[in-house]
């Protein structure tokens, strides 16, 4: 059926059946539900989703979506279902390891909490005695106890504490808080009009997006339209797929706006009162005509000039997404700076099916002994190298590059929580050189992730169903307050963040910094939950949500923007000042020659990253990777389904079976992450399939530092 | 293409079954039919049936239970009559079946072997049977032959029957889904029946005369006649059908199960014995010449139309379970 | 649809134009009903089409219908396969022989054979869930909430609401079997 008549008998439905959309308007606080099962907080990937945990004769025995959190539309995903596999997997980390053997050889020593302490705060305090603390390195993906790991590496007096968004959304975020002060949501459930450029929500899992995207613009006729080089889940259900060519998003979007702009499209009254540098963008986007655009996108002007009419006459109910993990390309910063300033000219700020900014839910802190700034500056150099960048967080893969030239300063310890640098970063051979000069890597994780396999001593995390951690508040259109309480007592000789943090405090002399337990921590936040007996709500609860959005808290004259003039800068002085285009420049993506192609990147919903796949019911659904190819270039290189093929990059080669397949442009090969593991506790994928990470080459964005994983060329043969 | 979940022991199954029947059923002719003297026409042969036919069918229903995911729990089998489920009626048939052909193995053994056979059995176990049984067991069943011969004919037919039914009833199953099924599983249950007796009276000590042979060919050339008059239609019905049916089809048409189909079954399974037969009965049938019979070529008709029985079911099992709707 | 009885009639709604493939409900189901590694109680099945770029991916979800006229339980020799008079088709697993008959009777394939019980299993609407009153955990934990669980002799649920206002069909009617599952068109 088309999808115009589909859409159609979908409105006819909606009359007398409220759809989800309808339903889910006013989410729930805490109103009195009966709720079966020990509310907690999924832990599978950064979307937090709420849910019961059922405990029979203290085994899990299910986990259920908890309806009370308007982030996650009650609703748990395949992975978020498949979290009891972690706690009973019996390849899980049992216990602290100290390595036996070669670094990587998987020779291992069980040893008591008291071992593995004492090793690892001897090896750090002897690297903090030659090379002072900053010759130590911590870096970690976010969760709830991630701070008590930061802490730890900042109380150590370490000022390499390294985060993860430079590898995932930096470039994202400082375009969007460079142009309007802050980072906005959404507003799927009422829009009227979305483009997704590579936002592949229907795999990419991000809630509530992912829900409203179906609930809300599929189920009220809005348009969708979805550009990316491949043919995925979110292509499928589109409106319109248009399969770009790589890299040039950002053509797309300046002919767009030339279209608006020129054609008077745009919001004149929002522009005036909220904007600063409508006249210089006006100037700017004049030679990016939609004929220009369908030669550097090959997406026809046509559909171009049609697109950018319509989502201006949608708007402020249109949005163009901003997408998360913006670890694209090398000028993704300017892309995702043109979106906002497409966003912003159309007016769509603070409204109804528009960009809205996130309201927070209020929560206490704990206070604890604050320590000394460190004395030396970071490694990585970001103040220098990235000075509009987010500094707490570093920049990883300039970071990498110092490190292993030892410049600044040598760096000889590294621990590492709840991350897996060996497939995140691109260059694994990069990262395990940065490895081997280490004269010591902890990891702390609850599975022997490829890193844990390289690593000296490896610190096994008790699993979040056995663990209580801090609230969070998760910002949004819908905000909430989450709270992570323990199902199960932990199955084997594991400990919490908190508790590994305090063991080596303890022995680093560091104890002073850690002088609280997780209760009286989470106690703190929970006294300023906006709702009476904030930590018994919680513990029945598990989540404090906002009943409605608010809209137009920001559009009145006295609001001002958090930006150097107070306005939203479609024109950046900053920008300017730092070396950079104010207004985004286009620049031609280089092109991979005859017979290689350019490696994409992106999710699937059954794995998170590079983990999970060794998990037997998401693995039932992924077996192996292969490499994503069109039919004509496979053709050519006479390549056919299952055929083991040979795929090299100047960082490396790998050899995994081909997919001959439509659902990819040409020009470009794709693979999914999360496969070809070296370490034999992943059974299911040991040396199965090939990991991305092996080809990827080293580069980042020139404005954030974000790391740049879509600039690699392969060669592709068969093996 | 889906995964098969009965295999090879179901087809084995479905072939002892049938089998049996068709030993039975060609004993029972050849004790029923009488010459001048009022005794059976072909006693050999029919004693030969008689001593074979329980067997087949006991090893079948082994196969069959120790298919089952739950062996230990056959016995639930038999705490239902389901009039709409052909494998409760099939079960107790099968029981039913295998007492009467044991009997009718019984009636056909002489006194010294009865004798020998109840002197195995322990003195004090055998004194618990019933005085009846005892009794039936004991005496002569030579005047018995007839009457479970008799019985033996549809019941056997019956059997030939259900091992079609089994698969035809299944409506989901395009393939099966017909009447023509359990035709052509009875008619090729019977001939396998005759073939194996045609190929063990060639192996048996006193040679087949030529008027128990012509009886043999007759029957085979008829069973087989008229299989071949129920595959025809069943591939051009068949063909003319919905599309899951023509789906189906096209796993013999032209598909994994084109040569097990046509070259094993229908080619050497039936058309090459037919044609030897035919061939042998020639004069016969001319009425010219005297008629005989080369028993090597005997012999290989009748082990060809064992092979092409056992493979019909084959191609039947898992071609049947290789489409649906 | 069911008779108007007092009754109830239990069946789904499958919205498949909602459906994104992400397997949450196939792993929710296995974590409910202990559904071993490799056989599974409910799947979607994708069905592809075009050249590119104009290319077509569809997901449907499927699972046991709970027909009305279910030739499982027709076929089976034991009573191990029986239907509730809500309609939920279940299997007695004292009374499964594992004789595989139902398996090859269904024709929605939505039977397996359990190589940890050894006995025939299937989906059973989650029938220890649905009578506390809660809904299944597929239909539950479905992000596009895809699925809709209910009475279709009840006219005020939302199931038999949206089948009287929205077009959609059941799969392969000619089985039969009267499935129970409405996909809406
Ligand atoms: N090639 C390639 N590289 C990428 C990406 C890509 O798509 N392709 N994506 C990028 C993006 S967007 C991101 S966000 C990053 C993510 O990069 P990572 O954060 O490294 O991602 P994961 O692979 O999820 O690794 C997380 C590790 O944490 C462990 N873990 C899980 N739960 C816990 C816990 O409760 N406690 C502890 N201690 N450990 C736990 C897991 O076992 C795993 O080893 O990767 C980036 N890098
Ligand atoms: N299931 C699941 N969900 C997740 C995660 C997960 O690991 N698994 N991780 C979470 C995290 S940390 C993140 S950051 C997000 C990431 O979610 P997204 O921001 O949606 O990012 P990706 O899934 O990496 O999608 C990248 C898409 O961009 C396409 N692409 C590649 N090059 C180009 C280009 O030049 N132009 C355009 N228009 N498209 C291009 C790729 O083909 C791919 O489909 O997902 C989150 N949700
Ligand atoms: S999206 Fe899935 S994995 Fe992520 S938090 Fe939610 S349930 Fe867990
Ligand atoms: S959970 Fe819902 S959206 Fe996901 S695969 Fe199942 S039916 Fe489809
Ligand atoms: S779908 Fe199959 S298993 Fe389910 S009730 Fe119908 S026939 Fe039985
Ligand atoms: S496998 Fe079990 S439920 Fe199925 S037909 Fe046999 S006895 Fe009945
Ligand atoms: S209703 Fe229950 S048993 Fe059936 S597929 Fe859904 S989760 Fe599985
Ligand atoms: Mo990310």
């Amino acid at each position: 059926m088309e999808r115009r008549t589909f859409i159609e008998l979908l409105g006819a439905g909606t009359l007398l059946v409220p759809p989800l959309a309808c339903k889910l308007r006013g989410p729930i606080a805490a109103g009195p539900t009966n709720l079966n099962g020990i509310p907690t907080t999924c832990e599978l990937c950064p979307n937090k989703c709420s849910l019961l945990a059922v405990v029979k004769e203290g085994r899990l025995a299910k986990l259920n979506p908890n309806p009370e959190n308007p982030k996650s539309r009650a609703m748990l995903c395949a992975r978020g279902n498949a979290a009891i596999q972690q706690v009973y997997d019996p390849d899980r980390l049992k216990q602290p390891l100290i390595r036996a053997g070669e670094r990587g050889e998987g020779k291992w020593r069980p040893v008591s909490w008291d071992e593995a302490f004492d090793f690892a705060a001897n090896k750090l305090k002897a690297v903090k005695e030659k090379h002072g603390p900053e010759g130590s390195l911590w870096s970690s993906t976010e969760g709830f106890q991630e701070v008590f790991f930061k802490n730890l590496g900042q109380a150590f007096g370490s000022p390499n504490v390294m985060r993860h968004p430079t590898l995932c959304l930096a470039s994202m975020t400082l375009a969007y808080s460079t142009t309007f002060g802050t980072v906005p949501s959404f507003d799927l459930l009422n829009a009227d009009y979305v483009i997704m450029a590579g936002a592949n929500r229907f795999e990419s899992i991000i809630t509530p997006d992912t829900m409203d995207l179906i609930g809300g613009t599929m189920e009220r006729k809005a348009k969708l339209i979805y550009l990316d080089p491949r043919f995925t889940v979110t292509a499928s259900k589109a409106d319109e797929w248009h399969p770009i060519k790589p890299g040039t998003d950002l053509a797309f979007i300046l002919a767009m706006l030339n279209v608006i702009l020129t054609e008077e499209r745009h919001d004149k009254a929002f522009v005036e009162t909220y904007t600063l540098g409508f006249e210089q963008l006006l100037e700017h986007v004049k030679p990016y005509t939609p004929a220009w655009a369908e030669k550097e996108t090959e997406i026809p002007a046509a559909d171009i000039t049609r697109i950018a009419r319509a989502f201006a006459d949608a708007a402020p109910r249109a949005v163009f997404y901003a997408g998360r993990r913006s670890s694209w390309y090398t000028n993704d910063f300017q892309m995702r700076r043109a979106q906002a300033i497409l966003n912003a000219v159309v007016g769509n700020w603070d409204r109804e099916g528009g960009m809205v900014p996130n309201r927070k839910v209020a929560k206490g802190e704990f206070t604890f002994m604050p320590w000394d700034d460190p004395k030396a500056s970071r490694v990585d150099e970001v103040e220098k190298a990235f000075p509009l960048a987010n500094a707490k967080d570093g920049v990883y893969l300039p970071l990498r590059e110092n490190v292993l030239k030892g410049t600044p300063y040598p760096v000889k310890a590294w621990m590492i929580y709840k991350q897996d640098p060996m497939h995140a970063l691109p260059d694994q051979g990069k990262t395990l050189e940065m490895i081997q000069q280490m004269d010591f890597v902890g990891v702390v994780d609850i599975a022997m992730s490829d890193t844990a396999w390289y690593a000296d001593v490896v610190f096994p995390e008790s699993h979040y169903l056995e663990r209580t951690d801090p609230i969070e508040v998760m910002p949004g259109i819908w905000p909430a307050a989450v709270y992570r309480q323990q199902a199960v007592k932990p199955l084997h000789d594991t400990k919490p963040m908190l508790d590994i943090a305090q063991g080596l405090a303890k022995r680093l002399g560091l104890s002073d910094y850690f002088d609280y337990t997780i209760e009286q921590w989470v106690e703190a936040e929970a006294k300023e939950l906006p709702v009476p007996n904030g930590m018994e709500h919680m513990r029945k609860h598990g989540v404090v949500g906002f009943e409605k959005p608010k809209y137009g808290t920001t559009r009145n004259a006295v609001h001002r923007f958090v930006t150097k003039s107070g306005k939203i800068e479609l024109f950046s002085e900053r920008l300017q000042e730092a070396g950079h285009d104010p207004l985004p420049v286009y620049t031609a993506p280089a092109q991979p020659p005859a017979n290689k192609f350019r490696l994409i990147l992106g999710r699937k919903a059954t794995i998170t990253h590079a983990a999970l796949t060794n998990l037997p019911w998401l693995h039932e659904h992924n077996r192996e990777n292969d490499l994503w190819i069109h039919p004509e270039p496979a053709a050519r290189l006479n390549i056919q389904t299952g055929d083991l093929l040979e795929v090299s990059s100047t960082a490396g080669t790998v050899k995994i079976k081909a997919r001959v397949t439509p659902e990819i442009r040409p020009d470009c090969v794709f693979m999914l992450h999360g496969f070809g593991k070296k370490s034999a506790w992943l059974r299911r994928v040991h040396n199965v399939g090939a990991a991305d990470s092996i080809l990827l080459e080293t580069a980042w964005d020139k404005v954030s530092g974000n790391a740049a994983l879509h600039e690699t060329f392969v060669k592709v043969g068969k093996a | 293409m889906r995964e098969p979940v009965w295999e090879f022991l179901i087809v084995n199954y479905l072939f002892l079954g049938g089998l049996s029947a068709g030993l039975y059923f060609v004993s029972g002719l050849a004790t029923w039919i009488q010459d001048r003297e009022c005794k059976p026409a072909y006693p050999a042969l029919a004693r030969l049936g008689a001593l074979l036919a329980p067997w087949p069918v006991s090893l079948g229903s082994a196969l069959l239970i120790l298919d089952l995911g739950k062996p230990l729990r056959f016995w639930k089998l038999f705490m239902h009559v389901r009039w709409r489920s052909p494998m409760s009626i099939g079960s107790w048939l099968l029981v039913a079946f295998t007492i009467l052909s044991l009997a009718y193995l019984w009636s056909w053994l002489d006194d010294a072997e009865r004798r020998r056979w109840i002197g195995r059995v322990p003195r004090r176990a055998y004194a618990m049977l019933p005085a009846f049984l005892r009794a039936w067991l004991e005496a002569d069943g030579a005047p018995r032959r007839r009457i479970l011969a008799l019985a033996g004919l549809p019941m056997s037919v019956a059997v030939g029957i259900y091992t079609g039914v089994l698969l035809g009833a299944v409506q989901s199953r395009p393939f099966w889904n017909t009447n023509l099924v359990a035709q052509m599983f009875l008619f090729s249950a019977l001939s396998s029946g005759a073939a194996t007796l045609v190929l063990l009276r060639f192996l048996s000590k006193d040679r087949p005369g030529l008027r128990e042979l012509r009886f043999l060919y007759g029957l085979d050339i008829i069973l087989m006649g008229l299989e071949l008059f129920i595959v025809l239609p069943y591939l051009i019905h068949g063909n003319l059908s919905s599309l899951a049916v023509k789906e189906a089809l096209g796993l013999v048409m032209g598909g994994p199960f084109t040569f097990a189909f046509w070259g094993v079954f229908l080619g050497l399974g039936l058309l090459a014995p037919l044609a030897v037969e035919l061939w042998e009965f020639k004069p016969f049938l001319l009425g010219r010449g005297p008629f005989h019979v080369n028993p090597r070529w005997a012999m290989v008709a009748g082990a060809l139309v064992l092979i092409g029985g056992y493979t019909l079911r084959y191609v039947f099992v898992f071609a049947g379970q290789a489409t649906g709707f | 649809m069911g008779t108007k009885t007092k009754t109830k009639r239990y069946a789904m709604v499958i919205d498949s134009k909602k459906c994104i493939d992400c397997k949450a409900c196939v792993v929710a189901c296995k974590a409910e009903n202990k559904v071993p590694e490799g056989v599974f109680r409910n799947w979607i099945s994708v069905e592809r089409s075009g050249d590119y770029p104009k290319l077509r991916m569809t997901f449907e979800p499927e699972q046991c219908h709970h027909c009305d006229e279910p030739s499982c339980v027709r076929v089976c020799p034991t009573g191990a396969s029986w239907q509730r008079e809500d309609g939920i088709v279940l299997v007695d697993y004292d009374a499964c022989i594992g004789c595989k008959y139902c398996i090859i009777a269904c024709p929605y394939e939505a039977r397996y054979h359990n190589p940890e019980t050894h006995t025939v299993d299937k989906c059973t609407f989650c029938v220890h869930r649905v009578d506390k009153g809660d809904l299944p955990a597929c239909v539950e934990t479905c992000p596009s909430k895809v699925r809709v669980f209910g009475d279709l002799n009840d006219p005020k649920s939302p199931l038999h609401q949206l089948l009287a206002t929205r077009r959609h069909e059941v799969k392969n009617p000619q089985t039969g079997n009267g499935p129970q599952l409405y996909y809406l068109l």
